[in-house]
């Protein structure tokens, strides 16, 4: 540890830290474009410089390390005016097309800008012309133009993907990002350069021209598109009074977590949003021949207690099947573990889940669905159902999610399904499987509902809704209802009222979730 | 290795490699043996020589395109290099520059169509005390006027 002062405050900060790190420790912000804390320090953008007593220049504060005793100024009048000269060289070439640049809002350089002038240039000379518009990986438009060669794409790309697709050519004035001819970037964590980019060089053609950083609403999520639950932000537009929009998500990115994805997110599931706002189911619906009737949840939980109890009742509860997936989160599997299993005593219980793909040895794993390692934990087995024995075993079948189609086709699933008497079907999207049951009930998605989710290594992770849900009740409500109506299990179930209230009870039941 | 690069070159680029700790180093001693022989660093040549060093074409680009001794086109047989730094621009360098061009029909950064001569300017040669001076490949010509270039253009032959 070595004692130092920050602008006058006294810091007590471990050996071979840098100036920068202990003063953003210490919540005093030193500005930079191309430090970033996952890379080595670079120090070829001079906007961290900070004056050190004793030493007659500025020193950058990204790669100078900290010494006893050390004096640092980080908002003397010599520091300011290091800053606006910095800038003033960036602004020389840089076009300020700010108005029409998808980073406008949430890029450094304006932020600085602002905050250390508005000077004007003193530069008359016209700016260079450059491209503005090349494309370097099937998702990513590079501006030289905007660029200010801060390399943070060129070290992205040597230190954490290792692929080395980009350089810098050519020198000085000239300098440019590019890649090899025409061999685009190729990996699927590239579209993390948009976000790491720190002005409007880089942008992402899923997000370019859609909309405006400031209407965005940015919550807190995790991905569910593998199982290791990569922390993200979810970045949704709540529309206009008048004008209410198709989409609410328009983007994903990636949210720090050093424990799981550091900073950074794949692209399977950066830019697989659209399934949050497409063809969602809307309504509780019971089919009956042909002619389709809206339920109220009240309704039809009655009449799936009631199908539940004349089966228990004539003491044919082997012929009730259900079929679970891992899109449900740990409290909701334990639920329908307490109710199905402890509860009715049902043996046919199943899972059907999203067909594993090949992963790759950095964040995307083979189990394309969140929670495989949380059903483990819980306790409940992970059987496929045999399509054929389900058919002739089975009654009444309560089916999770809409995975079957992926795993059978329509045809298999329908000549099964028209042996089974009653089926409800629990889905978030509308699928293959909705003119083949009976009651079809809306659930929302995990970027709409709370809970928590068990990623591969076996972290437990807690997320709070990043989308209002207006479409459906979530599982787990659903579930406490229905041990409600069929008098479960009473004492502990009935009052449980939120998902963090039911992960403290599991964690008195389980002591993996403690 | 591709057959097109003599046994000679191959020979001398093991060794160049065998000097350093990494291949990396090696990068600019093997862009200027391969531009020994071939004259230029093209888009082959570049693949070539990130092959032998393990390093992405990219990476050989970034040097290739840095300096501007490593050339990406071949030049003519002569390569006239004239100095447009201080003490020749203030001994006429301009107007020697001007000449040349008017007298071989290009530009600079150009080269004849007979492929001959190849026209550059360069930051100082180091040879103040005959400014203006130019170099052609590795020969300095100082104290130039319009006669003397006359002269020497027609002894290049």
């Amino acid at each position: 540890m070595v004692k130092i002062f920050i602008d006058d405050k006294e810091l007590e900060v471990s050996n071979g830290l840098t100036i920068l790190r202990a003063a953003e420790g210490a919540g005093i912000p030193i500005p930079h474009f191309c430090y970033h804390p996952a890379f080595a320090p670079e120090g070829s953008c001079r906007m961290c410089l900070v004056e050190i007593s004793g030493l007659p220049k500025l020193e950058l504060a990204c790669s100078t390390v900290v010494r006893e005793g050390m004096k640092i100024l980080t908002a003397s009048e010599k520091v300011i005016e290091a800053r606006k000269a910095v800038l003033e060289f960036l602004l020389a070439e840089h076009p300020l097309d700010c108005p029409i640049c998808d980073k406008a809002g949430e890029c450094k350089l304006q932020d600085y800008f602002e905050e250390y002038g508005f000077f004007a240039s003193r530069f008359k000379e016209a700016k260079e012309k450059r491209e503005k518009k090349v494309q370097i990986s099937k998702n990513l438009i590079l501006d030289r133009e905007r660029c200010i060669l801060c390399t943070r794409c060129l070290r992205f790309l040597s230190e954490i993907t290792k692929t080395q697709d980009v350089g810098v050519l050519n020198r000085g004035i000239h300098s440019e990002i590019a890649v090899y001819e025409s061999n685009f970037i190729d990996n699927h964590y590239a579209g993390n350069l948009a976000e790491l980019c720190p002005v409007g060089a880089i942008t992402d053609t899923d997000f370019r021209f859609k909309t405006r950083a400031w209407f965005l609403v940015k919550k807190e999520s995790i991905c569910p598109m593998c199982s290791r639950g990569c922390n993200i932000f979810i970045d949704s537009h709540p529309g206009f009074a008048r004008t209410p929009l198709a989409q609410r998500v328009y983007r994903i990115r990636a949210r720090e977590n050093q424990d799981i994805n550091s900073f950074w997110i794949c692209d399977f599931g950066r830019y697989h949003y659209s399934y949050i706002d497409q063809g969602r189911q809307e309504r509780i619906v019971l089919k009956k021949e042909a002619k389709d009737t809206e339920l109220s949840w009240e309704k039809a939980l009655i009449i799936l207690a009631e199908k539940v109890k004349s089966l228990v009742y004539l003491k044919k509860k082997s012929r009730i099947g259900v079929i679970l997936n891992t899109w449900l989160t740990n409290e909701e599997l334990y639920l329908a573990d307490k109710v199905f299993k402890k509860g009715l005593g049902l043996e046919n219980i199943y899972v059907v889940d999203p067909p594993s793909e090949k992963g790759d040895d950095f964040l995307l794993t083979e189990e394309r669905t969140p929670n495989r390692r949380g059903l483990k934990e819980v306790g409940l087995p992970d059987l496929t159902p045999d399509l054929g024995k389900l058919a002739l075993q089975t009654d009444l079948l309560l089916i999770f999610g809409t995975f079957l189609v992926g795993r059978f086709s329509v045809t298999e699933l329908k000549s099964a399904f028209d042996k089974i008497g009653t089926k409800f079907l629990f889905a978030a999207h509308k699928s293959a499987l909705d003119s083949l049951v009976d009651v079809v009930i809306p659930t929302p998605l995990i970027a709409e509902k709370g809970g928590s989710l068990t990623n591969v290594n076996g972290k437990v992770q807690s997320f709070s809704p990043a989308l209002d849900n207006s479409l459906g009740l979530p599982e787990w409500k659903l579930l406490i209802d229905l041990a409600k109506e069929l008098k479960i299990n009473h004492k502990p179930f009935w009052q449980l009222s939120s998902p963090q209230a039911i992960l403290e009870e599991m964690g008195r039941g389980i002591p993996f979730f403690k | 290795m591709s057959p097109e690069y003599s046994e000679l070159l191959r020979q001398r680029i093991a060794e160049v490699i065998a000097r350093y700790p990494k291949k990396e180093a090696a990068l600019l001693p093997v862009l200027h043996l391969v531009q020994r022989e071939t004259g230029s660093i093209s888009p082959e040549e570049e693949k070539f020589i990130a092959g032998i060093l393990d390093l992405k074409p990219i990476k050989v680009r970034e040097v290739v395109t840095f300096y501007t001794m490593i050339l990406r086109q071949p030049l003519g047989k002569y390569h006239v290099q004239v100095c447009s730094n201080l003490s020749c621009t203030l001994l006429g360098a301009g107007t020697i520059i001007d000449y040349l061009k008017e007298k071989l029909g290009i530009e600079i950064g150009q080269t004849t169509p007979d492929k001959k001569f190849s026209l550059s300017t360069v930051e100082c040669l180091g040879a103040c005390e005959q400014a203006p001076c130019l170099m052609v490949n590795f020969d300095y010509y100082g104290n130039l006027d319009k006669e003397r270039i006359d002269r020497i253009l027609a002894s290049l032959t």
